[in-house]
């Protein structure tokens, strides 16, 4: 029995700690933090809104658990999988066409694997459990409504909707999610941006694991993941499919304000995507099993809030930590080592005495260093440029008419030329050869 | 369906192969609602009375806002994902006042 | 083992269960997990209702199931709340076999287990069930607790009262019709209650805590039908029903038609050839006018008094 086994009694003062750290949110950020924190030796409460971590959560699909290596090794013998994803395909459409790019890897197939599709409710209580078991508290059913400050404006804790509901402890972590209330309380984050925010609204259709295997090409846990670009009437944003063991995960992600505007209902956009000749055919027989819907941060690096305040320090999607860089759709990950330097900054504030704004700035240098900023940081540019207008709503029409112009054989009539094929389709298409020419440039810029 | 092989016969499509979509009453039952007593969405009617796009109506996922024949927004506050798109594309300062449910209220995803 | 307190003791015998279970759709297979367990309404109400009437006697809770581990986090919920909390060690229900075996299980060898397990708390002056679970449950538990215990027995209500003497509780249970009977329980006794009217308290924050890393007392199965029997002197004492008989709805008297053709006095009886009123239309019309037109028909058709209908709503004999 450590140290985090000490419960406060009431009656003690309340103006002592009883925690070194609160952490709000049990997802994969706030999980991550406590799981850090417990293993440091600091007493840490867990608070979670939902009946249990997970049920608040959704995700598109993919987790990529290498971030998860040095924390829990060998985590892929014990981590709640669906399927590993070893097919991805990344599919540009118009309403009738598509071009897909597929690649597969048997390595990602094995041990230690890349990408795997789980179910939140699973996956986020197997990390909840994991930081229990190091000795976090974590209490469920109960919502951190505000933030307790002490006279010189210093967080010392959260309010709770909960009798006798206030946690007082050194630093509090804000893993609240996308909303996050307390960064916005904490004066970190705007309230309300939608520009910088996407919706996602996802179907998981039932479908016999064995049907799953056939139409997608794949052996017992073998997953696919599939991108798409293209199938959202204009607005920008995307589509995806990914497998699980016996469901399909589809779904789209809109931008808000274009979602607004275009005056469409969500739930039209995901029919559309099913009714589409390449989707279809998958999804056969398949039922709903699940319909969700929850915002993502997709604003990238540029829009991130202050990360750190006096007594606070945000992780996860509080922190707009998702990375929508085009190709990459990632976010999981993130929100784990965010957390994972989140502990560990406290933990550092904690043992140097000082968890002002300044004793907790290791959080964002460490983050700095490691993938979860560097990455965000690299692709800065990359959610402007994949929301522009011209990649969403020109250049998937574009490139299949290239494709169409190239492969349909057009006997007795010769076969175009590449040059020719190419204006008369970007003519079409309202795009200016030297535009493609600029917008090329500007992706190696991007994504080199 | 019979010739699908092995595929459930209920499947929400017709013989095309489109599929029809499924009411919205029946995807909405698909998802598990814990409904407290304390409507975690207020809005101020008075506000959305001025309001011309009324964004929150088309863009909500579980379809809570109905406009009113004098102008203003009747909501809804049971079959909420708490995900925070109404206030984000609400225009207009004060209209909609979002907070969570209480604690252990509201949506749980079993799939997310 | 949790001390054992004063007062009058108040048992809620719950079942903690996955609330919404996968099913597979091809197999049939029902896969539950263990982190959304929980308490079905009719088991909140039955805890809550517990809560209450022990506040009212100053008496304490004691909250006892049968499940496996995976019911801990409910009942160090309930210890939060000031229970003590005991639970009857049986398989884990994961697998399908498990499942199926408790579904063919004693339900009044589980009975007899349940009392034999509170025996060292003292006997149960009431002890309140739901009147139905959400995994399976034939609703025969409470009675096979009252025959064992040899206790009275109220089942299916939806409410329970206290009264002024702790000998006695006042209980309501629907009737047909929108009808109500109220129930004299005496006490002991074994209710059941329906999942609706309550909502199960919150536990304080640092009560929730303190419960956290406790322990829960574990008992293995043991005991069975008529082990434990009761020993009430003369058998359990009767439930009263309403102002002491039960309520019979009155019968109309409807006068022999006049005639000697048969046929006729059959058509006559029946009405079938009777023009009848035909549906009133009102609308279109607005919500108030839908209201005020609805309430004057009731009223119209003596289904309503033309009084607003108060505190009277529930007793006895009032609609």
């Amino acid at each position: 029995m450590g140290k985090a086994d000490v419960v406060p009694t009431p009656g003690v003062s309340s103006d002592t700690p009883a925690f070194d750290a609160v952490v709000v949110g049990a997802g994969p950020a706030g999980s991550a933090t406590a799981l850090a924190l417990a293993r440091a030796g600091r007493s840490v409460v867990l608070v979670e809104r939902g009946p249990f971590p997970g049920s608040k959560n959704v995700y598109g699909g993919v987790v990529y658990g290498r971030v998860l290596d040095e924390v829990v090794p060998g985590w892929w013998n014990e981590v709640p999988v669906e399927r590993w994803v070893v097919r991805r395909s990344t599919m540009m459409m118009t309403g009738t066409q598509s071009l897909a790019v597929d690649y597969r890897s048997a390595a990602w197939g094995e041990a230690p694997y890349n990408g795997m599709t789980t179910v939140r409710s699973r996956f986020d209580n197997w990390l909840a459990t994991k930081a229990v078991e190091a000795g976090a508290q974590l209490v469920t059913s109960t919502v951190a409504t505000g933030l307790l400050r002490d006279g010189h404006g210093r967080i010392v804790g959260v309010r709770t909707d909960r009798d006798q509901g206030e946690l007082r402890a050194n630093v509090v972590v804000a893993c609240d999610g996308v909303n996050s209330l307390l960064a916005k309380e904490a004066g970190l984050m705007a309230p309300a941006e939608a520009s910088h925010h996407t919706l996602g609204v996802k179907e998981v259709l039932d479908l016999p694991g064995h049907v799953i295997d056939e139409r997608f090409g794949l052996r017992r846990d073998e997953g696919v993941d599939i991108e798409m670009l293209g199938c959202t009437r204009g607005i920008p944003g995307g589509g995806f499919l990914y497998t699980n063991s016996d469901t399909v995960s589809l779904g789209v992600v809109l931008s808000l304000p274009h979602l607004a505007e275009a005056k469409v209902r969500p739930e039209e956009l995901i029919a559309d995507l099913k009714n589409h000749p390449s989707v279809a055919p998958y999804l056969r027989g398949a039922t709903l099993r699940e319909y969700a819907a929850h915002l993502i941060p997709e604003g990238g690096y540029d829009t991130m809030p202050t990360m750190v305040t006096d007594g606070m320090l945000v992780a996860g999607d509080a922190a707009a930590m998702t990375l929508a860089a085009g190709l990459w759709l990632e976010g999981v990950n993130f929100a784990i080592g965010s957390g994972l330097a989140a502990g560990r900054a406290v933990d550092r504030a904690i043992a140097a005495g000082d968890c002002s704004a300044k004793g907790l700035a290791s959080y964002r240098s460490d983050l700095e260093g490691q993938f979860v900023l560097a990455d965000h940081k690299r692709f800065r540019k990359a959610p402007a440029l994949v929301l522009s207008e011209r990649i969403q709503q020109r250049y998937p029409g574009l490139i299949c008419d290239l494709v169409d112009g190239m492969f349909t054989v057009t006997n007795p009539v010769p076969k175009p030329g590449g040059v020719r094929l190419t204006r008369s389709v970007a003519a079409k298409h309202g795009v200016k050869l030297r535009q493609l020419a600029a917008d090329t440039v500007r992706a190696l810029r991007v994504f080199g | 369906m019979s010739a699908a092989g092995g595929v459930p016969g209920s499947g929400h499509e017709v013989p095309g192969g489109t599929w029809r979509g499924i009411s919205f009453e029946d995807r909405m039952s698909t998802v598990e609602f814990r409904v407290g007593e304390r409507a975690h969405i207020t809005v101020d009617s008075d506000v959305c009375r001025s309001c011309t796009t009324k964004a929150c109506v088309t863009a909500c996922p579980a379809n809570l806002f109905a406009p009113t024949s004098e102008g203003g927004i009747l909501f809804n506050y049971e079959e909420c994902f708490e995900c925070g798109t109404c206030y984000m594309v609400c225009n207009h300062e004060g209209a909609i006042t979002w907070t969570y449910p209480d604690g252990g209220l509201g949506v749980v995803f079993h799939h997310g | 083992m949790d001390d054992i307190r004063p007062g009058p003791m108040v048992v809620a015998c719950i079942r903690i269960t996955d609330l919404r279970p996968q099913i597979e759709p091809l197999s049939g297979t029902v896969v539950r997990e263990p982190w959304s367990t929980g308490l079905s309404p009719p088991d909140a109400a039955a805890l809550e209702y517990s809560f209450r009437i022990a506040e009212a006697w100053s008496g304490h809770v004691v909250v006892i199931t049968a499940a496996p581990p995976s019911a801990d986090a409910v009942l160090r919920d309930a210890r939060a709340l000031g229970a003590t909390v005991l639970r009857i060690a049986v398989g884990s229900p994961s697998s399908d076999q498990a499942y199926m075996d408790d579904l063919g299980s004693d339900e009044r060898a589980m009975a007899g287990m349940i009392v034999a397990a509170l025996a060292p708390f003292g006997r149960p002056s009431l002890v309140v069930c739901g009147d139905r679970s959400s995994d399976r449950g034939t609703g025969a538990l409470p009675a096979f607790l009252a025959h064992e215990l040899g206790a009275a027995q109220a089942l299916g209500l939806v409410a329970i009262t206290t009264t002024d003497q702790e000998s006695m509780v006042v209980a309501e249970r629907r009737l047909d019709g929108g009808w109500r009977e109220r129930l004299h329980v005496p006490c002991p006794a074994v209710c059941s209650v329906e999942g609706a009217g309550v909502r199960l308290r919150r536990a304080s924050l640092t009560a929730t805590l303190a419960a956290q890393r406790t322990e829960i007392p574990q008992v293995t199965a043991a005991g069975g039908p008529g082990t434990t029997r009761g020993t009430h002197p003369g058998g359990p004492a009767e439930v009263v029903v309403g102002p002491g008989r039960p309520f019979r709805p009155r019968t109309r008297v409807v006068p022999a038609p006049d005639g000697d053709d048969p046929r006729l006095r059959l058509l006559a009886l029946t009405g079938a050839l009777v023009a009848h009123d035909p549906p009133t239309v009102v609308g279109p019309i607005d919500a108030a006018g839908a209201a005020d037109a609805l309430l004057a028909f009731l009223i119209r058709h003596g289904y309503l008094d033309t009084e607003p209908v108060g505190e009277e709503a529930a007793t006895e004999g009032t609609r």
